[in-house]
């Protein structure tokens, strides 16, 4: 039996390569096919979980540069709508990067990278694209530090946007989240206002100018006093996200900066116009293009070329004038002429027989 | 062997086919297990020399049809070694692990050797250092696993016969 098995392996090995590949093939495609597939698909397992690690890098890396590019486009934004801010304001402002700390009592102060040699004056406002920040408290040569809206001795004498209610602005010291909220204080009984109704700056005071936006109403705060209201207000500005800000000086704000932020609306609201206008555009642009080709389609339907191979002609709407004084009448026998504007009906060939 | 321990070892013996296709591909070593050895010995070692090479002949044929290239020379390897291994289980068969797994070792190198010869595809250094150093690495893992395989399979498919 050795010497049989010997022999017929030395015949495989000497047979010629193409008969070798077709009885190799032959055992692959019958007896030998569960192991190939069960090759193939270990082999495949194995690539698989070769490449885990590869395929979950790259899908790491996009995520982390999608996650950035987020970051940018946002922050991009937020520059742009400084610039905007800051071509509205003209003149008398300091534009200034905001450091933020992370240490206790850094949510109520923010540092300046501005400071006197650069024109920042204490009570100066620090405002942002959003609306108010805070005040400048203290100033050094090349550095100062502003209180922002949460610190507990922020006040801002504030008015609803269409100046029917006034009130004081505190910080509101609720517990939890609601710590980062703002409150308006004193507004008369008879002034109720909407969630959704913006507040913004008075201008009484002296610091803060009038017009810039402080937040939004909440709702309204239950309290015992019967003379007044309180709302909770969501603030404007988040300080977390004020990176570059803009230092209002005292003599910009003398002059009033309420235009900047009401261009800064106008600028706002012509975009959506205009972006209604696009829409509108577009809508009769797809509104026309569904017209000419449902007309297309029709003409299409229509016969150009009847039975008899001559081609059709379009129908002339030809105006026919009735003689003056006389009823329209026509000869027995003739085609009667249709009336002016309609269209004529071209005469049908007789139709050809084979 | 009774029919019950005949069909344990059908069963170990498939087992051990279908690792050779499945886990050997996974783990992808350059000394890679070579399970298919190992079955063919658990056959030599009980069966008769005639049947264990016409086993061996027909796993090699098998195994060589996927390597179109060397095709006829895993089957002279394993119808050698089986032929070998069953011819001289009694020597090596005894109640000594460690003899087992030299039985192991020197069934899976010499294969290598019979296939390396066979093949003629390496030469000179090529054909040294896989003779010399990748088999009998390939043989040492090999046996180690057999040696596994033989510990655990013993209860099931008893003793080879003396």
């Amino acid at each position: 039996m050795l010497v049989a098995c010997v022999l017929l392996s030395l015949v495989a090995l000497v047979l010629p390569a193409p008969l070798r590949t077709s009885i190799a093939g032959g055992l692959r495609g019958t007896v030998v096919v569960p192991l190939a597939e069960l090759q193939e698909r270990a082999e495949v397992s194995r690539r698989a979980v070769l490449l885990y690690d590869a395929s979950l890098r790259v899908a790491d890396s996009v995520r982390l540069q999608a996650s950035q590019a987020e970051v940018v486009a946002a922050e991009n934004d937020r520059l742009r709508r400084l610039l905007g801010l800051g071509a509205a304001l003209k003149w008398g402002f300091v534009p200034a990067e905001a450091l933020h700390g992370r240490g206790l009592g850094d949510d109520y102060t923010m540092t300046l990278a501005v400071g006197r040699n650069e024109g920042v004056e204490p009570f100066s406002a620090v405002v942002a694209p959003e609306g108010l920040v805070g005040m400048i408290e203290a100033v050094d040569a090349r550095s100062s530090v502003a209180i922002v809206w949460p610190h507990p001795d922020f006040r801002v004498s504030a008015m609803s946007a269409d100046g029917t209610a006034f009130g004081i602005v505190y910080p509101h010291l609720g517990p939890g989240a609601t710590r980062f909220l703002l409150e308006l204080r004193g507004v008369a009984f008879r002034n109720e206002l909407r969630p959704g109704t913006l507040i913004v700056s008075a201008g009484l005071g002296g610091v803060y100018p009038k017009g810039i936006p402080v937040g939004t109403v909440i709702s309204e705060l239950r309290t015992a006093e019967a003379w007044a209201r309180n709302y909770l207000l969501r603030p404007a500005v988040r300080p977390a996200d004020a990176t570059t800000v803009l230092v209002v000086q005292p003599r910009r704000s003398k002059e009033g900066v309420s235009s900047a932020w009401q261009t800064a609306v106008d600028s706002a609201l012509s975009q959506v116009v205009a972006a209604g206008d696009s829409l509108a555009k577009r809508h009769a642009d797809s509104l026309a293009t569904v017209e000419r080709l449902r007309l297309d389609s029709l003409q299409a339907l229509q016969p150009r070329v009847d039975s008899t191979g001559m081609p059709v002609k379009p129908p002339v709407a030809a105006p026919v004038r009735p003689p003056v004084g006389a009823p329209a009448k026509t000869p027995a026998g003739s085609p009667a002429k249709p009336p002016a504007g309609a269209a004529v009906k071209p005469p049908v060939a007789p139709r050809a027989t084979p | 062997m009774n029919a019950a321990r005949g069909l344990w070892f059908a069963l170990v013996f498939l087992a051990l086919v279908v690792l050779h296709y499945t886990l050997r591909p996974v783990l992808d070593w350059r000394a890679s297990i070579d399970f298919l050895a190992i079955a063919v010995l658990l056959v030599a070692v009980r069966a008769r020399p005639g049947v264990a090479t016409v086993v061996g002949f027909t796993v090699g044929i098998i195994s060589d049809s996927m390597t179109p290239g060397a095709f006829g020379a895993g089957a002279l390897a394993f119808s050698v070694v089986a032929y070998a291994a069953s011819s001289l289980k009694a020597a090596f068969f005894a109640d000594n692990i460690a003899l087992n797994a030299v039985f192991v070792f020197l069934g899976k190198w010499v294969g290598d050797l019979v296939f390396l010869a066979a093949e003629h595809r390496l030469g000179g250094s090529e054909f040294l250092a896989q003779a010399l150093l990748w088999s009998p690495l390939a043989a040492a893992v090999t046996a180690v696993v057999g040696l596994a395989v033989l510990v655990l399979v013993r209860p099931v498919v008893g003793t080879p016969r003396g």
